[in-house]
Parts: C-alpha cells; sequence; structure tokens
C-alpha cells in the first residue's frame, strides 16, 4: 500500500532517480543519510505536528468528552458518534462534501486544457495567463460577496442576462433554491480556483524535457499524439497533486460557503467544515464539532488510501525512445 | 571523497536553528505589566474608536492603576475569538454582544451576576428604561447593562404605496400580506424582511403563536394558527410579494435593496434606517414612513455589556461599565451613532435635539421606545441557538415552497423538543 | 509546440490552431474578468449593486474610495505587518519545503507513512484547529508576534510536492556528477536542485505568499494589540454595520489583491516553455 503510493507521486521519465543508492561503503554511509533525510524532513514535520497533528488529538479527545465552556468536563464515550449516526444535517453535510469533491475534476480539466493552451506559442499568453490567475489572490469574502450578487434573483447579473436575452421569462433563483445554491457555489469555487490549478499545471509542465517533443516531432507523431503519449502521462503527478488539492478545499472551503448562503437554505448546501464551526461557535457545542472533525478525518484518510490505490499500481514510466 | 555531511555539522546547524527560535520567542514574550489590565470586547462597531479612546482615557482619571484595552471582532468571528480566550483562560474582562449570545454564556455561568452590583448601587439600575434592562435577565439575574437599543420596526416607501392606491401602514397581518402582494409588480418587491436572531418571530406572534410553553420545556407552535400564517408567508413569498432574500439574506441585502427604491416595506431593526439612508438618495418625510407592525409586537436587537467570569478584576470592570452607562457618555454616542442606549436620561435629550435636528430620524427611533411591553422573540432560553438552528431550517422548508407547512411544523415540533431536552 | 520543417501545410495548421486557442482563451478569459469588472467597477463608482437593472457602464466613476481605504483604516501599518509575516512564510516555505521535498525523493522505510501522514494533514481545515492552536502558540510565547502569525503556514504540503515533482525530474547523472566532485547534500539542493526547478520555486513563492497574505482567521485570533494587524483584518471596517461601505470595500479588495498579481506577473518568466527546460533537464 505504501508503495503504490510512492510510485503515484514521482515523475516517473524511465530514469530511476530516487531509486536505492548503490550501498558503497556500507551501513555507516546509509545510516547517515537516514539520518540527514530526517534532519531535512525535521522543520516540515514540526509544523505540521504542532499545527496539524497536535489539535487533531486535541479533538479526537474533545470528541469523547460533554465539554463545558466554563464548568465541568466529563467524559461520555462515543455519545456524540452516536447523535452523528441520527444527525440527518450531518448526513446532509456529508453528501455535499462529496459532491464538491465530485466538482473537482471539472475545474482540473478546465484547467488543463487553459495550462496547454497558454504553455504553447500563442501570442499574449503572458497576458492569458494573469487575467486567469487574477481570480485566485483575491479575498474570498469578496469573491462571495460579488458572486451573491450575480446570482440574485431580482438585481443579479445572470438573471438580467438571462432575462435580457429573452432565454428566461421568470428569473431564477440560485442562492434560495434548495437544488441550486450548492452547484451556484461550486460554480463560484471553479471560478477562484481555476488560477490555483493552472499555475500547478504549469509547473509540471515545466518539468517535461522539450528533447521529448523534438523527438518525437522528428518520428512524425501529430500534436494529439504528443499530448497523449507524452505530456499527459508526465503531468500526472501534477494532476494528481490538482486532484489532492480539489478535494482538499471541498474540506476546506469555509469562507465561501459561510459567506454566500451560510449553508443554507435549509442545510442544503451545508458542508462538513461549515457544520463544524456552526456547532463549535454558533451552538457552543465544541465537543460534537471535534467528533465531526474526527469523522471527516478518517474519511479523508480513507479517501487518499483509495485513491492512490486506483492511480497507483500504473507504472508512471513512459517509454520516451 | 566524503559525499554526506558529517555529524558535527549536522549538530551546528541543529545548534544554531533552536538558539534562533529560542531567541525569537523570548523577544516576543511580552513584559509583564506592573499595572492592572482589563480589557473589553466590542462586536463590529470599530468606526467608533474615538469614543473608546475617549472612555479609556476618562476612566485613567478614575483610576490610573488600571490600563485599559480595546478589542473589537465582527459577528461572525466573535464567538470563534471569545471562546477561544475562555478556553486559554484569558477571557475579556468586559464583553458586548448582541441579540441572544450572552444568553448561552449566562445560562452555562460564563457571565458575572450584576444584580448584587445593582443592589448595591440602585440608581444605576435607575438609568435605564426598565423593559431593555429585563432583556438580559436570566432566572431573575441581571447579567448585562444596555450599551445601545434597537427593535424590530416597518419601514417604508410611501412611493410605492401611493402607486398601488394604499393608504398607510398595514393594521393586520392579512392587509400586511394583501399590500406585499399589490406593491410587487414587475421588478418591485412588496416586502423584505431580515431573519436573523428571531427578527421576524412578530409574525407569528401577531397571529398568536407562541414557540413554546411557559416554563420554556416544550415546543408550543404546532398550532392550525401557525400552519395557517406559515402557509400565508409561503404564498406570499411564492407569488413574490415577499423576497425570497427574506428568508436566505443577511443583514445587508434586504437593507440593499429597500434602499434601491424597490421595495415597499422593510421589516428591519432601527438601525437600519441610517444603513439605508445613506444609500438611498429618495429618502425623505414625504417617501419614507416607519411604523411598528400590526399589534406592536417587535424583536428587540440590542447590544448589551456584561462581565466575564473569568475576569480578574471583576470589581474594576463594573466600576467601568458604571463609567460607560452614565449619562455624559451614553449621551456622546447616541450623539455620534444615532442609536438609543437604553440611559432614560440621554434618550430623552437625544430624541429632543433630533426631533429639531433630523425629524425623520427622530420618528424612527421613537418607536424604540415605544411598546417596549411587546417584546417578543427573546425568550430566556439556555439552549437559544440550538432552538433556533432546529426551527428556522423547517422554516425555510415551507416559505421556499419544500415542505408544506403543517410538515414542516411537525418535523420543527420533534427537533425543537430534542434540542430542548439534551 | 515546436515546429519543424516549413511545410506550407504545417504553417496553415498552425495557424488555424492559433484562431482556434484565441478562441478558446478569450471566453475563458471572459468568464474570468466579468465578476472583476463589477469589482472594479464598484469599486470606483460605489453604486448601489440592487439597483435593477444594473448599470453596465461606469457613472462618474472617482479614486475616492481608494483614498478612504488609505484612510480609513492603518493601511501603511497593516501593509508592513502583511509584509513582514509573507515574507516570514516564503523564506520558510523556500527553504523547509525544499529540504523535506529532497528528503522524500529518496527511498527509505518510512516514506510511503510520511507522504499519507502529509496529504491527511494537509485536509485538516483551519477552522477545527483553532483553540489548540491558539493554545500551543501561547505555550510557545509567539502570541501577538509575526513569527506566531506566519508559524503555522511555514510548511505545506502542496509546496513539497511541487518540488518533489520537480526534483523527480533532475536527471540522476547530474546529481551522480556532484556527488562525484565532493558536494555535501545541501549544496547538491543549492546548487542543482533548486536553480533546475526555477518554475516550481516560483510556484511555492507566490502560493506562500498568497495564503499567507490572505490569511485572515489566524491573524484575527492571535494578535491583540491593534499595531500588529495585518491587511485582512481591516476588512472587518468596511463591513461594519452601520455604513454602506460597499465602494470602499471592493476597492479595500482590490488593493489586497495587487500584490498577489504584482508578484505572479514578476514570476512570469519562469513559466516560458524553454527557458528552464532544454538542453539542463534534456
Amino acid at each position: 500500500m505504501q508503495n503504490t503510493l510512492t510510485t503515484a507521486m514521482p515523475v516517473a521519465s524511465g530514469r530511476a532517480h530516487g531509486a536505492a543508492l548503490p550501498r558503497r561503503g556500507g551501513g555507516l554511509k546509509r545510516r547517515r543519510e537516514l539520518i540527514l533525510i530526517w534532519v531535512f524532513l525535521l522543520p516540515s514535520l514540526v509544523v505540521f505536528f504542532l499545527y496539524r497533528i497536535l489539535p487533531l488529538l486535541w479533538n479526537v479527545m474533545l470528541s469523547f468528552q460533554d465539554f463545558s465552556l466554563f464548568g465541568k468536563t466529563g467524559w461520555i464515550g462515543i455519545e456524540h458518534y452516536r447523535e452523528m449516526l441520527g444527525d440527518e444535517v450531518f448526513w446532509t453535510s456529508l453528501w455535499n462534501t462529496l459532491l464538491y469533491i465530485a466538482s473537482a475534476p471539472v475545474g482540473i480539466v478546465l484547467a488543463l486544457a487553459i495550462a496547454l493552451m497558454v504553455n504553447s506559442e500563442v501570442r499574449g499568453r503572458n497576458v492569458y495567463r494573469t487575467i486567469v490567475f487574477l481570480s485566485y489572490p483575491l479575498m474570498t469574502v469578496a469573491v462571495g460577496i460579488i458572486w451573491r450578487w450575480m446570482y440574485d434573483e431580482k438585481v443579479g447579473l445572470f438573471n438580467y442576462v438571462l432575462r435580457t436575452l429573452g432565454i428566461i421569462d421568470t428569473p431564477l433563483p440560485f442562492l434560495q433554491s434548495f437544488e441550486w445554491a450548492l452547484p451556484s457555489i461550486l460554480l463560484a469555487n471553479v471560478w477562484q480556483i481555476l488560477g490555483f490549478y493552472m499555475i500547478i499545471l504549469l509547473a509540471g509542465l515545466q518539468n517535461i524535457p522539450q528533447n521529448l517533443y523534438e523527438a518525437a516531432s522528428i518520428d512524425g507523431a501529430s500534436a494529439t499524439q504528443q499530448l497523449f503519449r507524452i505530456t499527459l502521462p508526465l503531468l500526472r503527478p501534477s494532476i494528481f497533486l490538482a486532484f489532492v488539492i480539489g478535494v482538499m478545499t471541498s474540506f476546506t472551503s469555509f469562507d465561501l460557503v459561510y459567506v454566500m448562503t451560510q449553508g443554507g437554505p435549509a442545510h442544503s448546501s451545508e458542508l462538513l467544515v461549515t457544520y463544524i464551526y456552526k456547532n463549535a461557535f454558533e451552538l457552543s457545542r465544541v465537543d460534537y464539532a471535534a467528533a465531526i472533525t474526527v469523522v471527516q478525518f478518517l474519511l479523508l484518510v480513507a479517501l487518499t488510501w483509495a485513491g492512490n490505490r486506483i492511480s497507483g499500481g500504473e507504472a508512471g514510466a513512459v517509454k520516451t525512445e | 571523497m566524503s559525499t554526506h555531511m558529517p555529524l558535527s555539522r549536522i549538530t551546528r546547524i541543529a545548534r544554531g536553528t533552536a538558539s534562533t527560535l529560542l531567541a525569537f520567542a523570548m523577544l516576543s514574550t511580552p513584559v509583564l505589566a506592573q499595572q492592572k489590565k482589563i480589557s473589553f470586547l466590542t462586536w463590529n462597531i470599530a468606526d467608533q474608536e474615538e469614543l473608546f479612546k475617549e472612555w479609556i482615557a476618562e476612566f485613567k482619571k478614575i483610576r490610573p492603576d488600571v490600563d485599559v484595552e480595546w478589542l473589537d471582532k465582527k459577528g461572525p468571528e466573535f464567538p470563534a475569538y471569545y471562546q477561544t480566550q475562555v478556553i486559554a483562560g484569558t477571557p475579556p474582562d468586559i464583553i458586548n454582544t448582541q441579540g441572544g449570545l450572552w444568553l448561552e454564556y449566562a445560562a452555562a455561568g460564563g457571565m458575572v451576576d450584576l444584580t448584587q452590583y445593582m443592589a448595591k448601587e440602585p440608581e444605576v439600575r435607575k438609568r435605564f428604561n426598565a423593559d431593555y434592562l429585563a432583556n438580559w435577565t436570566y432566572e431573575d439575574k441581571n447579567y448585562m447593562l444596555p450599551f445601545y437599543i434597537s427593535k424590530s420596526l416597518l419601514f417604508y416607501n410611501k412611493t410605492m404605496f401611493k402607486e398601488a392606491g394604499l393608504a398607510g401602514p398595514p393594521q393586520s397581518f392579512e392587509q400586511m400580506m394583501e399590500y406585499a402582494g399589490k406593491m410587487s409588480k414587475g421588478d418591485k418587491t412588496g416586502m423584505l424582511t431580515l431573519n436573523f436572531d428571531w427578527l421576524y418571530w412578530p409574525f407569528f406572534k401577531m397571529n398568536g403563536v407562541e414557540l413554546l410553553s411557559p416554563d420554556l420545556k416544550k415546543a408550543a407552535f404546532n398550532t392550525p394558527k401557525a400552519v395557517q400564517t406559515l402557509e400565508a408567508l409561503a404564498k406570499a413569498t411564492a407569488d413574490g410579494g415577499i423576497n425570497k432574500i427574506s428568508w436566505t439574506g443577511r443583514w445587508v441585502e434586504p437593507n440593499g435593496a429597500f434602499a434601491a427604491g424597490n421595495v415597499g416595506m422593510l421589516h428591519a431593526h432601527s438601525p437600519a434606517f441610517f444603513f439605508i439612508r445613506g444609500q438611498a438618495p429618495w429618502l425623505n418625510a414625504e417617501t419614507f414612513g416607519a411604523a411598528h407592525v400590526p399589534g406592536g409586537w417587535a424583536t428587540p436587537n440590542s447590544h448589551g455589556l456584561g462581565i466575564s467570569k473569568g475576569s480578574k478584576h471583576p470589581d474594576i470592570a463594573w466600576e467601568f461599565l458604571k463609567m460607560v452607562t452614565s449619562e455624559k457618555w451614553t449621551a456622546k454616542f447616541s450623539e455620534r451613532r444615532k442609536v438609543l442606549t437604553g440611559n432614560i436620561a440621554s434618550d430623552t435629550t437625544t430624541l429632543e435635539k433630533m426631533r429639531k435636528d433630523d425629524p425623520l430620524a427622530a420618528s424612527v427611533l421613537q418607536t424604540q421606545l415605544e411598546q417596549t411591553d411587546k417584546l417578543t422573540g427573546n425568550w430566556r432560553l439556555a439552549k437559544d441557538s440550538r432552538v433556533k438552528e432546529a426551527f428556522y431550517p423547517e422554516i425555510q422548508n415551507v416559505v421556499l415552497g419544500r415542505k408544506t407547512a403543517s410538515e414542516a411544523l411537525k418535523d420543527a415540533e420533534s427537533k425543537v423538543n430534542r434540542a430542548l431536552s439534551r | 509546440m515546436t515546429a519543424n520543417a516549413h511545410r506550407p501545410r504545417r504553417a496553415t495548421a498552425r495557424r488555424k490552431h492559433h484562431w482556434s486557442l484565441h478562441a478558446g482563451l478569450l471566453a475563458v478569459s471572459f468568464f474570468m474578468l466579468v465578476p472583476f469588472y463589477w469589482v472594479l467597477k464598484t469599486s470606483l463608482t460605489g453604486e448601489n449593486i440592487f439597483v435593477y437593472p444594473p448599470k453596465l457602464l461606469l457613472n462618474d466613476p472617482h479614486p475616492f474610495y481608494y483614498v478612504d481605504v488609505w484612510y480609513l483604516i492603518p493601511f501603511a501599518r497593516y501593509l508592513a505587518n502583511s509584509a513582514i509575516v509573507s515574507v516570514l512564510a516564503i523564506v520558510a516555505n523556500v527553504v523547509f519545503n525544499a529540504m523535506a521535498a529532497y528528503a522524500l525523493t529518496k527511498h527509505f522505510r518510512g516514506r510511503g507513512l510520511i507522504i499519507t501522514l502529509l496529504l491527511s494533514c494537509m485536509m485538516i481545515p483551519f477552522q477545527t484547529t483553532i483553540v489548540p492552536a491558539y493554545l500551543i502558540t501561547g505555550k510557545l510565547g509567539l502570541l501577538n508576534s509575526y513569527l506566531g502569525m506566519a508559524l503555522p503556514t511555514f510548511s505545506t504540503i502542496v509546496c513539497i510536492f511541487v518540488y518533489k515533482a520537480s526534483f523527480d525530474a533532475v536527471p540522476k547523472s547530474l546529481i551522480d556528477a556532484a556527488r562525484i566532485d565532493g558536494l555535501s547534500e545541501l549544496q547538491v539542493i543549492m546548487k542543482i536542485m533548486i536553480p533546475l526547478s526555477a518554475s516550481a520555486v516560483a510556484t511555492n513563492v507566490i502560493l506562500s505568499f498568497i495564503w499567507s497574505w490572505n490569511n485572515f482567521m489566524w491573524p484575527l485570533i492571535i494578535v491583540r494589540d491593534p499595531d500588529m494587524q495585518t491587511l485582512p483584518l481591516g476588512l472587518s471596517r468596511f463591513l461594519t454595520y452601520h455604513e454602506n461601505t460597499t465602494g470602499a470595500l471592493y476597492a479595500f479588495c482590490v488593493m489586497v489583491l495587487l500584490p498577489g498579481i504584482l508578484l505572479f506577473l514578476m514570476a512570469q518568466r519562469e513559466f516560458i516553455q524553454g527557458l528552464t527546460s532544454g538542453a539542463t533537464k534534456g
């Protein structure tokens, strides 16, 4: 299992870079190298330990407690988990979060197309690149506010355009609709994150050696063939990373949902992360929120593992000759 | 040739990193203060920075041995910030809360009972409008003093009323729904309401619907009258009489829409007036009116000041509270922010002045002091937010057309009862 | 892609290819720019966005909202604070993530576990870590400090993987040659890996900058001193209850956005194909 994960990650370009080093000099060299590896990993591990692992453990502990902000705290075992099973808002949030994940491929495919386009020799590619990237550094609060206006039923831009063009007669309630609230948010999210995906894919594209394309051209390969035989396979790690980011966004995309719909109407756009926040801070149920956090984390581990099972096992190596 | 890093080099790097981090940490450690220090946390009122600086300066004269720190957080982040501080053991000594948040903390034992302080100094209690002050009592204990007060009322667009051939503000619920329908032609909306913190509850109360039993232990709203009311609201929403953002929008949207001049009636609380006026060049006494909703019912949404249980200097905090709610300071505050503070003396003088300088604003603020015996939507519920969370989504389900009123009220009843019993 | 022989059929195909590219990119640009147009428009006219029908053109624009922003909040102070925190974050990110990524390019027992762990950690939303993160930072004595604000962002898994992908693409032969020349591991990173990973460095600089610059909740929780506040915390001033500040709000958002865009523009060089790849990585 661990091996499939590691083979999915590196750009395997046929060169066995990173394969087991020749054991010259025996154990001492290897041991020194191991120490080095762990020293190099240390700063990052410390940060993750302090700000991810420890908080997670705090949440785990809290999830088994009946926590009182001002009074006594007691242990209540798995009560919160039992409550969660019967909590329909929890299940709705979970479902919505999964839908959010499922929408990630759409953004990634779009970003991939864009990245390929701006990576070519088209004129003005710098301008296009910048335009696509503009939305990512914009504060999510601003994104939420402006898109909320665009979606407004009476005065929003979308309805205005649709009605002026005669496509619809009565205005559409996007964020006030149980069915359309979440998809509307997803579209706004894609708009903002496109630049992020693009930059990741562009960085990945730079790792592909030019001479591969030159060699392929000489051999008479068309642009399409080059795309599918060279570019995409070698871009796999970046695409995988983009997907990981997409999953991450659906579990952490708090600001956008909060500003646009606060999880409404009637929880139809509630995500796990917004439900956790509400429980912790609006309903003063930090302990229940902790339990949901733990469940979310376990779900993520499962997803990551499954994702690697699916994408792993396929050799990333590509024949380049 | 050696190609690895010698052990001594690694140790050197490690030592260097550790000492740098340590140096940083020491530099950032705050110097222990000789003085006593109190802090007060306000709710989204950063524009009054000047006033708070003056408060602090004045208090320095009264208590030179005390440093006062001012913090301000916006609504959505307020609970996160406050709770973090509580858990860390450093809660702000004084907090300003809006609406019902104080109940969560008071019911859990997180706020200092001010009754004893007021018993020792009864003239403090006499300063305040009794009905508003009573807002912050729980189990007969008083936990907060008024900072600034407001309750819901009905703003209406006289121009739109005239165009629809309507005389004055509606006198009954049915009339209100009728008027909403009449005014909603084309892109105009008949009516909008704010929905946070039970602000929509007067619509139910005016139809005789009670949320809970008198002992606040069980749901009492699943009645035929409630079904009727809800169905009327749903119908008006579906017909366009009531704009849907009433049920899903945050406060700025309905206010902005009314300011644009497209809305016949807006059910909001008094601060909305000043927001609207800033955005509405059309607004004057001929085109704009303020009235009570039919029945005079209103949900208060006032800001209070209280003392955290974890405060290390509750007595000093009380002194500070006394100062800032005294007439001199409440009058200044009223003048700058055009609010009423619940301090009877300063509110009277404020209104008097305002009637001469700004009669329209005065007429709006006047309503805030009228019919204060008809306050609703302000139950002394420890689990207020959980009941709200159980109840409101079901309302949304009906008014936005997903469920029938009887279905939703039944579901809401079981959810609310469950929330109350936990 | 790269041209080869100049056959007329090829040239026409390429030109047609370019037309379709432009069409696609223009459509995408339109989609991306429409919301921006409105943000800019409102920041220059401050009109009520609830007026219907929405005005499509600018109605007497004026730059005074931008001036308002500068004076309404201590903009310069906040800007300086944000800059310091972001520089800390960027430097730490570039260094620590490169080290971690390099370590991960090697095979060792526990590598898979570390990677799974890192991936899973990435997916713990900040909202669930607020209280413990505050307590930990307090124990470290870093409350209300630049380091405290920057510390949680010192390392991110996304940046590690971006580096790793780039490092993995460096030919082994180069590294072996370097080792034979007697370079230490650190020197290998600095003299070979990083220079060949310019686009990865650029990506990580941009990303770590944006994340640290826009970070709102964390500084809000740990900063008490008004002089230490960062730019996003000024946002609340424009969302206060009492005033209509939409024009100023959008002006503020545009001003906060600009440094990130500037950084991106400066890093454009690193993304031009052919500049970094080629003989060195071929």
